[in-house]
C-alpha cells in the first residue's frame, strides 16, 4: 500500500516538474550566440515605439461581423463549447508614444468595435429640397460601457505592461488614440516636424513573433519588436504646402507592415504606415498624427470626419467611358477629361447632406470654397480643413447645364463614411423591420445555435447604444431577444411602429422581459 | 436474393476510387436496377465534390492545439494508476518516476539560471532613460557595441501577396456561390518578417491561455451558406473581416 503511495506521490511530483518546466520559456541557453550579421542589431533604441495588444471576445468579434461588409443574415453553427465572452483574437500592433511619454497613438485594425451605435439608416420620406435640415445622426460620443470596455495592453520597449486607456478614434487619420494612466510611463522619443527628404534612410518598426518558445500547458506566445530599412522615395505635399505623406520603400513589404512606426536612423519618430501601394509604404507624418491626437485628446472621445455622403473618383482618374457613363455627352465628356480636374460623383448616400443638396452621381465638383480640385487627395484635404458641421461652396458641373452651379452644402459628421454606404446593404435581422433605429445592434440565430443560448430561436444583442431606453432598461450585449410585444422575432413588423417594445430576452439561459418606449425616429409622428 | 445482390455491388461502389470503374457484373446489375444506378450517381457526385474542394492545409494553430489537448490528455491518463497492476512494472515505473523527477529538476535548475529575461523580469528593469536625439553615426556605433540582448530564433515568413489593406490573400471562392469564404484556418498569423531584421528588441510574451477558436458558419439571406474564421493571433494593423470598412477611405466622403 505504502510502495503505491510512494509510486503515485513520484509521479504527481515528476509531473509537477514537467508542467513548472514546460512554463519555462526561451530556446535552449547552451546555444551559443550566433555570429553577429552584417546590418544586425544597428537599429537605434526606439523607447518611443511600444507594442499594443489589443483582444476581442466573441461578442466584438460578433460585432465586427455585423458592422462589416459581410452579408450576415444569421448565424447557423457554432463549436458547442463556444462562449460569447472568452477572447477568440488577440491582434499584436506597434503604438507610437508621443512626446508627453503618455499618449500612444495606433491604428487598430478592429477600431470600430470600439466605436459607438451606427447611425440609423435614413428614413424612406422623400427628399427635401436643398433646404437646410438637421445633420444625420453621427456616431455621438460614449463613455464605454462594462461590456465594451476595450481590452488593450501596452508593452513599453522595455517590456514592462503599462495600464492604458482608450481614449477615442481619429476619423481623419484613421488613427486610436489611448492615454497610458502613469504619466511619463514611456520615455519618449523625439520627433521630426520638419520635412522629411527623399533618400533618407528609415526603419519601421513592427512587432513580430518569437517561434520557439511556447510553453506546453500555458500557452503563452513569445513577441518582440523587429525594425526593417526602408528609404524615403517620395513626399507627397498637401495643396496647403504641408508634408500629407510620404512614400517608403523597403525590401518585400507586406501588409503585416501596416501600422508599423517609421523612425529615422537618428531615432526620431516621423510618422506610422497607413497603407501600401504597390511595393511602397505610404506614412502619414509625424505633424499629422500630433494633430490628430490633439483632436481627440480635446474632445476626450472620438472625433468624426467631416461627411458628405459620397462616393467619386478624380476625373484625372476616370477613363473616357466611365465619363460617357454618368450621363456625359460626348463632347462635354471630352472637355471634362481635358481639363483634368473636379471630382465625378459615382454614388450618394440617400438622406446626407449631398442627397439634401441635390446633388446627384455624374456631378462634377470642380471646387471646394473656390480652391480648385485636381485630384481625390485635394477633395478630401479641403473638406477636412472645412471640418464637420460646417458649411461648404462647391462649383459643379452637371451633365444636363451648360453652364457651372455654385452649391451651397452642409456637411455632416461621421466615424467611418464607409459605414453609410454599409447600411444600404444592411441585412436587418428579420425582414421588413431592423432595430437600429432603437440604438439595438443584432444578428438573427438559427435555431440550432439558440438552443445553445438557452432558447430555440432569437436575435443575438451586439450592441446597445448607452443613451438609450433600451440601455437603461437593462438590455445588454449579450443577451437573445427572444420575442418583441409578445411575437416571436420572426413574425414581428414594426408597421404600424409601436408605441414600446417589450422585449423577452434569454440571458445566461434564464428568461428576462424588458418593456422599452420606442425611441422616436426622425420622420415618426 | 436481389436485396444481397444490391448490397454487393453497392459496397463495390462504396470502394471505388473517383477514376476507377465497377465489374462487369455490377454494371450489368446497375442497368437493371434504378435504386443502385441512383446510388451509384449520388457517390460520383460526392466524390466530385469532395475531390474538387482539394488540399486542406492544417489550421496555423493546429500544432499549438495538438500539444494543448495531447498535454491534457496524458495529464489526464496519468491520474489513473490502474496499469500498475504487475510488480514488475510497478517497480520499474518507480524508478523511471524516479529518474523523471531528477532529469526535470536538473533541467529547470538550469533552465532557472540561464534563461533570458522573461516579462517578469523585464517588469523589474528601470525604464529606459530618455534619449536625445544623437546623430546617426553615434547611435548606430553605441548599439553595435552593446552585446546583442536577442534570442536567435527563426521569424516565420510572410509569403502572402502584397497588397492594400483590404487586398488580402486567401481567398477561396466557393463553387456556385456568389459570396467568398474567406479561410482563414489555414493560414498563418499575420507575421511582418519578409525583410531581414536590421533590430530586435527582447521578447516579451503574450497570455494566450483564454483564447478559444472562432469560426462560425453564416448565411447571408439568399440561401448561401459560408464559414468565417478568424486567427487567434494576428501580428500588424490588417483587418480581420474581408471587404470590412478601411479606416481614412479614399473616394468616401
Amino acid at each position: 500500500m505504502n510502495f503505491r503511495i510512494t509510486i503515485r506521490v513520484a509521479v504527481l511530483v515528476a509531473l509537477c516538474f514537467g508542467v513548472v518546466s514546460a512554463q519555462t520559456p526561451s530556446p535552449s541557453p547552451k546555444k551559443p550566440a550566433p555570429p553577429a550579421r552584417a546590418g544586425r542589431d544597428k537599429a537605434p533604441a526606439a523607447p518611443q515605439v511600444v507594442t499594443i495588444i489589443h483582444r476581442l471576445n466573441a461578442l466584438k468579434m460578433f460585432r465586427l461581423l455585423a458592422r462589416s461588409q459581410q452579408q450576415v443574415q444569421a448565424i447557423s453553427s457554432l463549436d458547442w463549447s463556444f462562449n460569447l465572452m472568452d477572447d477568440v483574437h488577440t491582434n499584436v500592433i506597434a503604438g507610437l508614444a508621443l512626446d508627453d511619454g503618455e499618449t500612444i497613438a495606433a491604428w487598430l485594425p478592429e477600431a470600430e468595435v470600439e466605436f459607438g451605435p451606427v447611425p440609423a439608416p435614413p428614413s424612406e420620406a422623400p427628399e427635401a429640397p436643398a433646404a437646410p435640415k438637421p445633420p444625420v445622426a453621427a456616431f455621438p460620443s460614449m463613455p464605454n460601457t462594462f461590456f465594451d470596455a476595450p481590452d488593450i495592453t501596452v508593452i513599453g520597449s522595455d517590456g514592462r505592461q503599462l495600464p492604458a486607456k482608450y481614449i477615442g478614434f481619429d476619423a481623419v487619420t484613421g488613427l486610436s488614440i489611448l492615454r497610458l494612466t502613469k504619466k511619463n510611463a514611456v520615455a519618449a522619443g523625439t520627433f521630426k516636424y520638419e520635412p522629411v527628404n527623399t533618400g533618407e534612410a528609415v526603419l519601421l518598426y513592427q512587432p513580430e513573433p518569437v517561434q520557439g518558445a511556447r510553453p506546453l500547458l500555458r500557452p503563452r506566445l513569445y513577441a518582440r519588436m523587429a525594425a526593417i530599412e526602408g528609404r524615403i522615395q517620395t513626399v507627397l505635399a498637401s495643396p496647403s504646402g504641408g508634408v500629407a505623406r510620404f512614400r517608403v520603400s523597403a525590401a518585400k513589404l507586406s501588409p503585416g507592415n501596416i501600422g508599423g512606426v517609421a523612425l529615422n536612423q537618428a531615432g526620431e519618430t516621423i510618422g506610422i504606415v497607413d497603407g501600401l501601394e504597390g511595393n511602397e509604404a505610404s506614412i502619414l507624418p509625424a505633424t499629422l498624427i500630433k494633430r490628430a491626437a490633439q483632436r481627440v485628446l480635446d474632445q476626450q472621445a472620438s472625433v468624426p470626419r467631416p461627411w458628405l455622403g459620397v462616393k467619386g473618383e478624380a476625373i484625372a482618374a476616370l477613363k473616357f467611358d466611365e465619363i460617357v457613363n454618368h450621363g456625359w455627352a460626348l463632347n462635354q465628356a471630352a472637355a471634362l477629361a481635358n481639363k483634368h480636374r473636379g471630382i465625378m460623383l459615382t454614388s450618394i448616400v440617400p438622406g446626407s447632406p449631398a442627397a439634401l443638396a441635390a446633388l446627384r452621381a455624374g456631378d462634377v465638383i470642380l471646387k471646394v470654397d473656390d480652391k480648385d480640385i485636381q485630384s481625390a487627395d485635394d477633395f478630401t484635404w479641403w473638406l477636412e480643413q472645412a471640418g464637420p458641421s460646417s458649411f461648404v461652396a462647391f462649383t459643379v458641373m452637371r451633365p444636363d447645364r451648360p453652364v457651372e452651379e455654385e452649391l451651397n452644402v452642409k456637411l455632416s459628421q461621421m466615424l467611418e463614411p464607409s459605414f453609410s454606404f454599409n447600411l444600404r446593404n444592411w441585412v436587418t435581422p428579420v425582414k421588413g423591420f431592423s432595430l437600429l433605429d432603437q440604438g439595438i445592434e443584432t444578428i438573427a440565430l438559427r435555431p440550432p445555435v439558440a438552443t445553445q443560448l438557452g432558447t430555440t430561436a432569437g436575435l443575438l444583442v451586439v450592441y446597445v447604444d448607452p443613451v438609450t431606453a433600451a440601455f437603461e432598461a437593462g438590455l445588454q450585449p449579450g443577451d437573445v431577444i427572444q420575442s418583441i410585444n409578445g411575437k416571436s422575432v420572426a413574425v414581428f413588423k414594426t408597421d404600424p411602429k409601436p408605441a414600446t417594445y417589450t422585449f423577452e430576452v434569454v440571458r445566461k439561459k434564464e428568461k428576462l422581459v424588458f418593456t422599452v418606449p420606442a425611441k422616436k425616429t426622425p420622420g415618426t409622428k | 436474393m436481389r436485396k444481397n445482390i444490391c448490397e454487393l455491388v453497392r459496397r463495390e461502389l462504396d470502394e471505388l476510387m473517383l477514376d476507377e470503374t465497377c465489374s462487369t457484373a455490377a454494371l450489368g446489375h446497375l442497368r437493371e436496377c434504378g435504386a443502385c444506378r441512383e446510388f451509384q450517381e449520388k457517390q460520383t457526385k460526392l466524390r466530385q465534390i469532395v475531390g474538387s474542394l482539394g488540399t486542406v492545409a492544417a489550421p496555423a494553430d493546429f500544432d499549438f492545439r495538438l500539444r494543448a489537448r495531447l498535454a491534457n490528455e496524458s495529464s489526464s491518463a496519468a491520474s489513473s494508476f490502474s496499469f500498475l497492476a504487475g510488480p514488475v512494472l510497478r517497480r520499474g515505473f518507480a524508478a523511471v518516476a524516479v529518474l523523471v523527477v531528477f532529469a526535470t529538476g536538473a533541467y529547470l535548475v538550469r533552465n532557472t539560471l540561464n534563461r533570458p529575461g522573461t516579462s517578469e523580469q523585464m517588469a523589474k528593469q528601470t525604464p529606459a532613460v530618455r534619449e536625445t536625439p544623437k546623430p546617426p553615426q553615434e547611435t548606430v556605433t553605441r548599439n553595435t557595441q552593446e552585446p546583442p540582448k536577442t534570442m536567435d530564433v527563426a521569424v516565420v515568413q510572410n509569403k502572402r501577396s502584397q497588397g492594400n489593406r483590404t487586398g488580402r490573400a486567401g481567398l477561396v471562392a466557393i463553387r456556385n456561390r456568389p459570396l467568398a469564404t474567406k479561410e482563414f484556418s489555414s493560414t498563418g498569423a499575420e507575421v511582418i518578417g519578409n525583410a531581414e531584421p536590421v533590430g530586435t528588441s527582447t521578447p516579451f510574451s503574450i497570455d494566450a491561455s483564454s483564447l478559444q477558436y472562432f469560426r462560425v458558419s453564416v448565411d447571408d439571406g439568399r440561401g448561401n451558406a459560408k464559414t468565417i474564421s478568424v486567427p487567434t493571433i494576428s501580428f500588424g494593423s490588417q483587418r480581420l473581416m474581408q471587404n470590412a470598412n478601411q479606416f481614412a477611405p479614399k473616394r468616401v466622403w
